[in-house]
């Protein structure tokens, strides 16, 4: 839309927008390691069910996805995937970091063969902690990405610019 | 004359046959296809790079290494209690079973018995971290056949052992429980009675698998005669766990070996099958998850009381020497080779995982095969990548 | 505590070691039998007669594992420091005074070591040969255990041993550019040289209290 790029749409539109697309989030599941089947307790259990919060966790590729939620270790050998499928992820899209592995390298802060954390090749929106965090917390880092893609501001981002989230 | 590509020539002649309504064998190369490794069936980051001719797997190529963490040289840098955390993360389903047998090894060297009520206690839940990594693998293969609904009901159930697990050790995985000489901490009061009550859950969730998915006649279309491994090949490749018990061989280590731990103190069957496809490997595991309900039963009620930490130095200094320690555990026989020269972390500690092992049965057996059924026997082998790559 | 049973168990390994004997003649270096457990030490040359011997005659027919091990003392991992009390004496491994080696002995830095079962039952058997230190080559086992294959690459990989007549040796793990054998005690880990590991957490000081206070022995708390 030009009027994106221009600077001009509205406030209230955006703010529609904005909260459209965050109860609609495609999750793509990057799940590598430990905190992947914690992953796959919030997704696909029943009690810590993540649809109830819009996100859908079945698209069927990388290209169909808004959100990947990066779990586990990030080996040398794992990056160049990694970063070809966050390339192939369309614009907005956003990375959820999840668990220490992914964050900064966690308990193989020493090892030879592990990137210390995963923002060392991709941008990532939000972290979540833990080894492994609980389904809940990573219930969190999706609540807290969705207050973020409230408070965005599209024109800001189709230019490139930082995100200034809050106020 | 224009240049054409052997594929618009296949096509030309193809097309000439069939209106010509004649048979014609084109002979055209095979197509390499990559399976992973992101891949939603390969149970984690394993690559695997498949020859294809038509729809049969001509030559097969296991590439692992994408979650290799270096283990070998961490153990070489840290001392005993901080490598027990560590070692949770190999096989990360189960993982209290992975640091039994480095514990186990560790006190071999050092000389020390945990007292009975510990080893009681490590017994309950390494069986119970038993049932919580099978009960995935059997909602797990169903879902690799393309039946969605069993994996929803193994993660419901499962829930209910990893909240047993939480409530004793304080992590719902990587529960870093077990200490050199024992058990960091005694169970909560009530632990037992719920565990009992969950164990009988955990069978009708048994149940449940058998009439829902093995009895289904697809599944058994597709699992039946698919991924057969004879048991000499298997055990030269050093198969082991339900795997090789699904070839035919009665090899149980909990049974066969003397260990510290309470397997002897309970009365329980090794099952076997004799046919040695995906589909006797999937039954064996549904019984010994069976099993295992029955052994946690049994010594839950012959628990020993006493303490649960024997006297140990406050800071571990194992004494120079070589051990090795192999356990069943739920993917295979792991095992510990522990070079200590006295200091505070070992010398080399060389780890010997199941599926490392498990894996390296894939190009040999994927041979011939048809590609949907790569998929089923991937599934049936059930390997963690944590375990293949250390 | 002997009992019955140990001592049939230690003839069982006595006997496999003795069977070992009489085939390798005078390759067999050194030995040590506990239980039904065996070490083996055999000659490098050997090392192929010897695995096909237990295989064949003496029934050890599941492969374990295949792997290395290198006895260099770990001095030379730069960075290293785990704050010790009371180190144990270094001085058990002298340059040029011999190696120090584990069970059945060793003469060499570099060791390769296997292990097979006799399936089913509980027997096992641990066979180790030294390799040389410049050039560490030894048979491949392939032929008889196909197991060998990974485990082969894989100890290549890490330690840099070549293993004669294996299909193809190349990176298991690793990245293909990946350079140095990463479990050679020579290889040091970078990040513990940036930031070299403080010691036990136990050096802490309370709280409150002057440096240097109580020693960490003084109280058996709770602490991990």
């Amino acid at each position: 839309m030009g009027l994106v790029e221009q600077g001009r749409i509205p406030k209230p539109l955006t703010t529609l927008l904005n909260r459209a697309r965050k109860y609609s989030l495609w999750v793509y599941q990057w799940g590598l390691a430990c905190c992947a089947i914690e992953m796959g307790a919030a997704f696909g259990s029943p009690r810590y069910d993540v649809m109830r919060l819009g996100v859908i966790p079945f698209p069927a590729s990388a290209r169909q996805a808004d959100l990947v939620v990066i779990s586990g270790t990030v080996t040398d050998k794992m990056v160049p995937p990694i970063r070809r499928l966050y390339e192939q992820m369309p614009d907005p899209k956003y990375v959820i970091s999840m668990g220490s592995c992914a964050n900064c390298g966690g308990p193989y802060w020493d090892s030879y063969s592990v990137t210390k954390g995963v923002d060392q090749i991709i941008p990532v929106d939000v972290y979540v902690p833990g080894c492994p965090p609980r389904p809940e917390a990573l219930l969190e880092g999706i609540v807290l990405l969705q207050q973020r893609i409230q408070n965005e501001d599209m024109s800001r981002r189709w230019r490139g610019e930082p995100i200034v989230v809050g106020g | 004359m224009t240049v054409a590509t052997d594929w618009q020539k296949s096509a030309y002649i193809g097309g000439q046959a069939a209106d010509a309504r004649v048979h014609v064998e084109i002979e055209a190369e095979g197509m390499t296809l990559n399976i992973g490794p992101q891949h939603p069936a390969t149970h984690g980051t394993l690559r695997i790079v498949v020859r294809l001719d038509g729809e049969q797997v001509v030559w097969a190529e296991p590439v692992c290494g994408y979650m290799h963490r270096g283990y070998e040289k961490l153990t070489e840098v840290r001392t005993y209690p901080q490598i027990t955390t560590l070692v949770n993360r190999i096989d990360w389903l189960s993982s209290f079973a992975n640091e039994v047998p480095f514990i186990l090894a560790a006190e071999k060297l050092m000389d020390v018995e945990a007292p009975p009520r510990a080893q009681w206690i490590r017994t309950v839940l390494f069986e119970m971290a038993r049932i919580a990594n099978i009960t995935l693998f059997l909602g797990d293969m169903g879902v690799q056949l393309g039946a969605l609904t069993p994996v929803f009901y193994a993660f419901r159930d499962r829930e209910l052992v990893l909240n047993l697990i939480e409530s004793a050790t304080g992590g719902r995985f990587h529960p870093n429980y077990d200490r050199i000489g024992g058990l960091k901490e005694d169970l909560p009061k009530g632990w037992i009675a719920e565990t009992k009550a969950v164990m009988g859950k955990m069978r009708g969730y048994c149940d449940e698998m058998e009439e829902l998915l093995m009895g289904n006649e697809i599944f058994q279309t597709r699992t039946r005669g698919v991924g057969v491994i004879p048991s000499a090949i298997g055990l030269s490749h050093g198969l082991s766990g339900a795997n090789i018990r699904a070839s035919g061989i009665d090899w149980d280590i909990r049974r066969d070996e003397e260990s510290p731990l309470a397997w002897k103190a309970c009365d329980w069957r090794v099952w076997t099958h004799p046919d040695g496809d995906s589909f006797a490997r999937y039954w064996v595991r549904l019984q010994e998850t069976r099993e295992a309900t029955r052994i946690v039963d049994q010594l839950l009620d012959g628990l020993p009381s006493g303490s649960i930490m024997a006297k140990v130095p406050r800071i571990i200094k194992v004494p120079a020497g070589e051990a090795w320690v192999h356990t069943e555990n739920p993917l295979g026989e792991m095992g510990y080779y522990i070079v200590s020269k006295g200091g505070l972390g070992p010398f080399r500690c060389k780890i010997r995982s199941a599926s490392f092992s498990n894996v390296s049965v894939l190009p040999w057996v994927l041979r011939g095969t048809y590609v949907p059924d790569v998929i089923t026997i991937l599934a049936s082998l059930y390997f963690i990548l944590g375990d293949i790559d250390r | 505590m002997s009992s019955a049973a140990d001592a049939s168990t230690d003839q069982i390994g006595v006997g496999i070691v003795e069977a070992l004997e009489k085939e390798l003649a005078g390759a067999l270096l050194g030995s040590e039998v506990s239980g039904s457990d065996v070490w083996v030490r055999v000659d490098r040359a050997a090392w192929r007669r010897a695995v096909a011997c237990c295989r064949d005659g003496l029934g050890f027919n599941y492969f374990t594992f295949l792997s290395g091990i290198d006895w260099k003392a770990d001095t030379d991992l730069a960075g290293e420091k785990l704050w010790d009390p009371n180190p144990p004496g270094r001085g058990d491994q002298a340059p040029g005074e011999g190696w120090g080696t584990g069970l059945a002995g060793g003469d060499s830095r570099f060791q390769v070591m296997a292990r097979l079962q006799r399936v089913p039952g509980s027997v096992g058997v641990t066979l180790k040969a030294d390799l040389d230190e410049g050039e560490p080559r030894v048979d491949s086992i392939v032929e008889l255990f196909r197991g060998a294959d990974w485990h082969e690459r894989e100890t290549w990989e890490m330690y840099g041993f070549v293993f004669d007549g294996h299909p193809g040796l190349r990176h298991i793990y690793l990245p293909t550019e990946f350079e140095g054998f990463p479990l050679r005690k020579d290889f040091p880990l970078l990040a513990r040289e940036v930031k070299p590991w403080p010691g036990l957490v136990d050096v802490e000081p309370m709280p409150g209290e002057p440096e240097g206070g109580e020693g960490p022995d003084a109280e058996a708390g709770a602490e991990s």
